[in-house]
């Protein structure tokens, strides 16, 4: 099995930390978003609440999505708990 | 039909056999399929890797360094300390020498390219001849 030793941190469990608090999702493409994280599967879909999306390209903050959404994780490329410092303001 | 996992085709009769394989985007390649166990394993256990800077390509351009804390047989990543490299707004082929500092993260083991040692790996000048535009050929 891949995780034998079981002193490594699992992806899974490290995710699993991060539900009730703030993470961002960094997508394949140039597309972040960032807010408070309810839930996950298997398949790394995510249920997200108060999300704030950003286009990185132009760099604007998109549209700010409050009650939660469902993100398909086809797109999702890396995660990041705690959001990320330039966030916090 | 029986209600078990399986596919439509065991691919075990086509052990060490050549095999065409078409991808999705209109790739096509042959080799020769073989079975280094029975057991679904990677072919390199990344456990030599953890707690080693790595530099992980994924699928869409990113790029992305730090060290490996842990990871699953679905080749999701944990990488502390990440680092990506940005890439030109212009041209996405491009890697600028700006980094965005990440910190913790994971990594998706479906968007997972190429995992790489850090120490190791070291820039060389491009051994590719650019041709001319007449010439036709890459």
């Amino acid at each position: 099995m891949a995780s034998n030793n079981l002193s490594q941190l699992l992806p899974s469990e490290l995710i699993d930390r991060c539900i009730g608090s703030k993470i961002r999702v960094i997508m394949k493409g140039d597309k972040e978003l960032v807010g408070v994280l309810k839930g996950f599967d298997v398949y790394v879909n995510m249920v997200l609440e108060d999300v704030t999306e950003f286009e990185i390209t132009a760099e604007g903050s998109r549209v700010t999505k409050l009650d939660q959404i469902l993100l398909n994780g086809n797109n999702i490329a890396i995660l990041v708990p705690g959001g990320a410092p330039e966030d916090v303001e | 039909m029986s209600g078990r996992k399986e596919t439509m085709l065991d691919l075990v009769k086509f052990v060490d056999k050549g095999v065409q394989v078409k991808l999705t985007g209109g790739r096509q390649v042959c080799f020769f399929f073989n079975l280094q166990s029975g057991r679904k394993e990677t072919m390199l256990d990344l456990v030599k890797f953890v707690d080693k800077g790595v530099q992980v390509k994924l699928t869409g351009g990113r790029q992305v360094t730090g060290t490996l804390k842990g990871y699953d047989q679905l080749l999701n990543l944990v990488l502390d300390g990440a680092v990506e490299s940005v890439r030109d707004h212009d041209d996405p082929l491009k890697i600028t020498d700006q980094t965005r500092v990440l910190g913790l993260i994971v990594c998706r083991g479906t968007v997972v390219m190429l995992v790489s040692p850090t120490d190791g790996t070291e820039e060389i000048a491009n051994p590719v001849m650019l041709v001319s535009p007449t010439d036709g050929t890459v």
